[in-house]
């Protein structure tokens, strides 16, 4: 299993007045080359998970395995450096730097990896070929179209050619059209043998045939209806 | 290992550049605001240690122990006979008498210094030539003859002519001509110095025969001005003994006082400044919580965000650095340091147009820098260490 967790909990401020249990009790496996869509309403818990599988913080209580690496035993630093190779990420409204050129956020993830500027560009231009964005390469990205940011944020996510994609609600903000397309490079993705969790509420995303299994997801439990 | 932990602090170093691009006109503003308050200290600095080696370098010209008759606390003329009550001490080469005194024009509202030398009686009297540009200083019987300093050729106007006079007290005029024109070398002690022999500075200001206003003692063994000095101040109770190393000490002290109360007024400059740069650097845009918030899910560690920190606070400092202190130099040497010339040198109303050229040593360099960028660093990086925690899952949604 790429994802395996077990009893995972997780709870903001705890020990506070202001303590709020996100997660509760989840029990969630995915196996590489799956995609998987979490759904639920806003608040349910699904950026929680999702920043638990994509190893930004550890859970409260639980056992989370990413990438046969226990979560709960490694320290921050190392939380970290595991994301970094781990896990690709596409945000809601894609989080793209607008101005930083394409190339730039592209390759905003190998900075921090001491990869060199030749390296860099050259792993970015295959990318930016590869979605056809190569002419947008030295644009600023807050001047470009919403699909091609879209197609901007999923080769960042792809440019460390980490075996698990996140993306957290990537079509929110998307007309039909171009929520099409975002699954439709999904797709190929998942083909490629990446795994894919996507937390969506969007019946586009949940409901496309690419998706192997839907979780939901209600007041940081897991739902079986 | 190594090298790509150097490749990662370049690809840093070069976000950092990026981001200060990015956000330009801040960056400039901030540079500018900076380098002009470096300027303003450095040049402080500089122009306070040109003076000083100046005056240092002067003063070795000057009498080794000078004397002066005091009454009631004031200054009075020394009788010529003192010197015979001198001629036992041990050790003393020679007294030379000497007049000098003030003459203020009523019409250009300058003071100038008129000094009333005999350079026959000095030892080495002749070496006074060599701070003359042209020209040589006036003999005993060389009446009317006098060498100026450069500001008082400017303020008579007398690059056509060689002749001027001035008044005496009882309004009568005494005609000079000019002989000799003392060296730029020198400006800082003889820019409004006015040199005559004796007898025309005694016939100037009227002073009667047998008096002059100070005595100068020249020794034969340098290093026992001390001695001396305490012999002849039991033999002349009555006597103010100034000696040549406390009359340097006393410039330094001036040069010191006026410098250091100019860099209190420019370090609190500073310390606003710094205390913005402190306020500005703790307080976050949301656009900055999001973009760090983004980096850290992208694998940016927090000491990542920090050294993003650091190099722009680096370029921004060492460049207003560079710029501070050019300009400074430039300040001083090119524009004799118009602005702090009134502070540091405004004892006459003739104001010295003096050519500096700062001594700057590698410890005042280094005590700018550590007085300038040290702090601006400290205001910049330690309160990004809280902007750089931003927790990362603020990038994603709810």
């Amino acid at each position: 299993m790429l994802i395996e967790l077990s009893g995972v909990s997780k709870i903001y401020n705890q020990g506070r007045a202001n303590e709020v249990r996100a997660l509760s009790d989840i029990d969630l496996t995915v196996e590489q080359g799956c995609m998987v869509c979490l759904k639920g309403p806003s608040g349910s818990g699904k950026s929680t998970l999702l920043a638990i599988i994509g190893c930004i913080f550890p859970p409260t209580s639980g056992r989370a395995a990413i990438a046969e690496r226990q979560l709960a035993r490694l320290p921050d630093r190392f939380l970290t450096l595991h994301r970094r190779e781990t896990i690709g990420f596409i945000f809601q409204r894609f989080n793209i730097l607008p101005e930083l050129t394409v190339l730039e956020n592209i390759t905003l993830p190998l900075l921090p990896l001491g990869v060199p500027p030749k390296e860099r560009r050259q792993r970015a231009q295959e990318l930016l070929k590869r979605f056809g964005i190569t002419h947008r390469a030295q644009f600023p990205a807050g001047q470009i179209s919403g699909g091609e940011l879209q197609r901007v944020a999923i080769a960042r996510a792809l440019i460390n050619n980490q075996p698990i994609i996140l993306a957290d609600e990537p079509t929110a903000h998307l007309d039909t059209g171009l929520s099409r397309e975002f699954m439709a490079i999904m797709l190929q993705l998942k083909e490629a043998g990446k795994t894919i969790v996507i937390a969506s509420h969007d019946p586009l995303v949940f409901e496309h045939p690419a998706i192997d299994r839907t979780v939901t997801i209600k007041d940081g439990r897991i739902h079986v209806p | 290992m190594a090298q790509s932990n150097l490749e990662k602090q370049l690809n840093i170093l070069d976000y950092a550049l990026s981001s200060l691009w990015r956000h330009r006109l801040k960056s400039l503003s901030v540079l500018l605001v900076f380098a002009a308050v470096i300027f303003l200290l450095a040049s402080f600095q500089m122009v306070t240690q040109a003076l000083s080696d100046k005056a240092k370098q002067v003063l070795t010209h000057t009498p080794e122990i000078t004397l002066q008759k005091m009454s009631a606390g004031r200054q009075e003329a020394i009788p010529l006979a003192y010197r015979d009550k001198l001629a036992g001490i041990f050790g003393i080469r020679r007294v030379v008498p000497r007049i000098w005194g003030y003459y203020f024009d009523e019409v250009r509202l300058a003071n100038s210094t008129v000094m009333g030398m005999a350079v026959d009686e000095m030892p080495e009297g002749n070496r006074l030539d060599a701070a003359l540009a042209k020209g040589a200083m006036p003999g005993p019987d060389e009446q009317g003859r006098v060498v100026v300093g450069h500001s008082i050729t400017k303020a008579l106007d007398l690059a056509g002519r060689t002749t001027f006079s001035l008044f005496r007290p009882d309004l009568s005029l005494k005609p000079f001509e000019v002989s000799g024109e003392f060296s730029r070398d020198t400006d800082i002690l003889t820019n409004d110095l006015i040199v005559m022999n004796l007898a025309d500075a005694r016939d100037l200001f009227s002073i009667p025969a047998g008096l002059v206003t100070d005595l100068c003692v020249y020794v034969a063994n340098p290093k026992e001005i001390d001695t001396i000095a305490k012999k002849i101040s039991e033999t002349l109770p009555s006597v103010r003994v100034l000696t040549r190393p406390q009359i340097q000490k006393t410039y330094q002290v001036v040069f010191g006082w006026r410098s250091g109360f100019g860099s209190i007024c420019l370090l609190s400059a500073l310390a606003a400044f710094v205390i913005l740069a402190w306020d500005k650097a703790s307080g976050l845009s949301p656009e900055e919580r999001r973009e760090i918030a983004i980096l850290k899910v992208l694998g940016w560690e927090t000491s990542d965000i920090l050294a993003v920190r650091f190099w722009e606070s680096v370029i921004v400092s060492g460049l207003a650095c560079l710029v501070g202190m050019t300009a400074a130099y430039i300040h001083v040497v090119y524009c004799a340091a118009a602005l702090f010339r009134p502070v540091l040198m405004g004892w006459s109303v003739l104001r010295p147009d003096l050519h500096l050229l700062p001594r700057m040593a590698v410890g005042d360099i280094l005590l700018i820098f550590a007085f300038t960028v040290i702090p601006y660093l400290a205001a910049t990086v330690i309160p990004a260490w809280r902007s750089a925690t931003v927790p990362a899952d603020s990038a994603l949604g709810g």
